[in-house]
């Protein structure tokens, strides 16, 4: 209808959110996570999005990537609502968007050899023609995140957890996605490897021209890192727009709050 | 980071090297198991052969013989040699320990892998049904389905506790892949988009192996244990010799003061349930992930 008009009208979005809504479980044990969110992502943008724990953030990243099911509302993606998305078409949809996770030493299986299941993802999506091309990947994959690619040959536990959460974005990057959900991606790491983290994925977006949406509870990150933040209060959005003004002059009672919590603002 | 890479494998054997009475007990299992190659190469040859084994050779004049030097655990009723016959039983022993391992653990490991990993309404039928099984009493339940099967023998036996002993297993693997389904690496899985199948074979199921492997070791015996029953009933084994045929022909003069073949017999039985539960165990502690790190 007049959705295309519309999207010309502004820029162009990657991502369009609206109206989403996440409930789990049903009647009076049921949990309403996400109310009625809506915003959008462009691409190559970072978009942060900060709250306490339980606000419903990483349901809402959840149900972007479809680890969670929506139950109501829209999740455009380059034109086309992906919220109800089934089978084939969804798995066409994972090459889009990719997810990196909080804790790294949990999002590896155990008894796989990293660039294994690195190849398992590739084997899965058809991409390249033989193991060996696949392989080839794998290494290329692990340059790119700043590993050494013979390190791809062994078993999570003997890396380190900044190392590991780079094999989860090289295990990300694999399908060449063009939206990165990152789920707090450096809040369980040291705050010398933070840094680095961060740095790689700015050197992603610049490289790729990835966008990001950075789930976060640390301000600071998301200051240093994010062009545009949402905050999140209790399922939903209270506070939107440039990182800078949301941080400097923030217009919601709950986003003071949240301000002065932290010892640098 | 270390130099050479190491299998999660190459540590357990490690672990388990260290452990004394585990490694005493694998070379019982390796000796029990030679054994039965051995019973089973002998009854091969002598059945291409389409002879008598000395084994089954009566005697009558030698029956019930002490040990001695010509027979080391003396003769039984027919005056057959019960060294012999108790090698011969290993092999019975190892047959329907693994045969019924090959029925019962696929059973078990898939079901519990459907339950675990789907939920809902594919788990309450799967809980339904193996609480169903795990209701009835094991053994009646074996011993019916023995009766069933036409051709009585060998393969009642391994029907009866393969198709009954799969629950614990079944059980043990739902809770595994429950747990596992939460882990952020099942998550990951998922949102790469592989498929149910492949994240439950590939992924989850080499993360319970050492269930798989503890179980086998501990339901071994355990159908080692059911087939002397069952032979002792009179609806196992026939014709062959196996431990329960010898437990129950012994039991008729023990009395008498023929105490051989009866005592040679058990402590065969004993030894072979005991090595497989104390390396079951010393496995359980060698391949549990948590003692990584």
């Amino acid at each position: 209808m007049n959705s295309n008009v519309s999207r010309r009208a502004d820029e162009k979005k990657l991502l369009d959110v609206r109206q989403l809504n996440v409930i789990y479980g049903k009647g009076k044990d049921s949990v309403h996570a996400v109310k009625d969110v809506s915003f959008h992502i462009k691409p190559g943008e970072i978009f942060g999005l900060v709250g306490e724990s339980g606000c419903g953030k990483s349901s809402l990243g959840k149900a972007v990537i479809r680890l969670t099911d929506p139950t109501s509302g829209t999740i455009d993606f380059n034109g086309i609502d992906v919220a109800s998305l089934k089978g084939r078409a969804l798995k066409t949809y994972r090459q889009e968007v990719q997810m990196v996770f909080q804790d790294p030493y949990g999002s590896l299986n155990p008894r796989m050899k990293v660039g294994s299941a690195i190849v398992d993802v590739l084997e899965v999506h058809k991409i390249g023609k033989n193991t060996t091309e696949r392989r080839e990947r794998v290494a290329a994959l692990f340059e790119a995140v700043g590993l050494d690619p013979n390190w791809a040959w062994r078993y999570p536990h003997e890396f380190s957890g900044g190392q590991r959460q780079r094999i989860c974005i090289a295990r990300a990057l694999a399908l060449n996605p063009d939206l990165l959900v990152a789920d707090e991606p450096v809040s369980a790491l040291d705050v010398s490897v933070q840094a680095e983290i961060l740095e790689l994925l700015e050197e992603l977006r610049a490289k790729r021209n990835l966008a990001f949406l950075f789930v976060s509870h640390d301000l600071a990150v998301v200051r240093n890192v994010c062009d545009r933040v949402a905050v999140m209060y209790n399922g939903e959005i209270v506070e939107i727009g440039d990182v800078a003004d949301v941080i400097d002059h923030p217009q919601h009672e709950y986003t003071r709050k949240l301000l002065a919590a932290v010892p640098s603002f | 980071m270390k130099s050479k890479s190491q299998s999660l494998w190459g540590d357990a054997w490690r672990r388990l090297k260290k452990n004394r009475l585990a490694m005493f007990c694998l070379g019982l299992v390796i000796f029990f198991t030679l054994l039965a190659v051995y019973g089973e190469i002998i009854y091969r040859y002598h059945e291409i052969r389409d002879i008598t084994p000395s084994y089954q050779l009566t005697n009558l004049d030698a029956a019930y013989e002490a040990p001695s030097s010509s027979h080391w655990m003396g003769t039984d009723g027919l005056g057959r040699d019960v060294m012999a016959r108790l090698v011969q039983g290993v092999r019975i022993a190892y047959k329907v320990g693994i045969i019924t391992s090959m029925i019962a653990i696929p059973i078990g490991v898939i079901l519990g892998c459907l339950a675990g990993f789907f939920g809902g309404k594919v788990d309450d039928f799967i809980v339904w049904l193996y609480s169903t099984f795990a209701s009835m009493p094991g053994l009646l339940f074996i011993l019916a389905i023995a009766m069933v099967v036409p051709d009585r023998g060998l393969l009642g036996v391994y029907l009866g506790i393969g198709l009954t002993t799969w629950v614990g297993l079944c059980r043990l693997v739902r809770g595994e892949v429950m747990k596992h389904k939460e882990q952020t690496y099942v998550q990951a899985a998922k949102a790469l988009g592989l498929g149910s199948g492949r994240i439950m074979f590939k992924h989850i199921l080499p993360n319970i192996s050492h269930v798989i492997i503890v179980t086998f070791s501990l339901r071994f015996p355990a159908a080692v244990g059911t087939e002397v029953i069952m032979s002792f009933l009179g609806i196992g084994v026939q014709g062959e010799p196996s431990w329960g045929l010898m437990i129950d022909s012994a039991r008729m003069r023990l009395w008498q003061g023929m105490w051989w073949e009866m005592t040679f017999v058990t402590i065969a039985l004993f030894l072979l349930v005991l090595a497989f539960n104390l390396l079951g165990d010393a496995l359980r502690d060698a391949l549990d992930p948590r003692l990584n790190d």
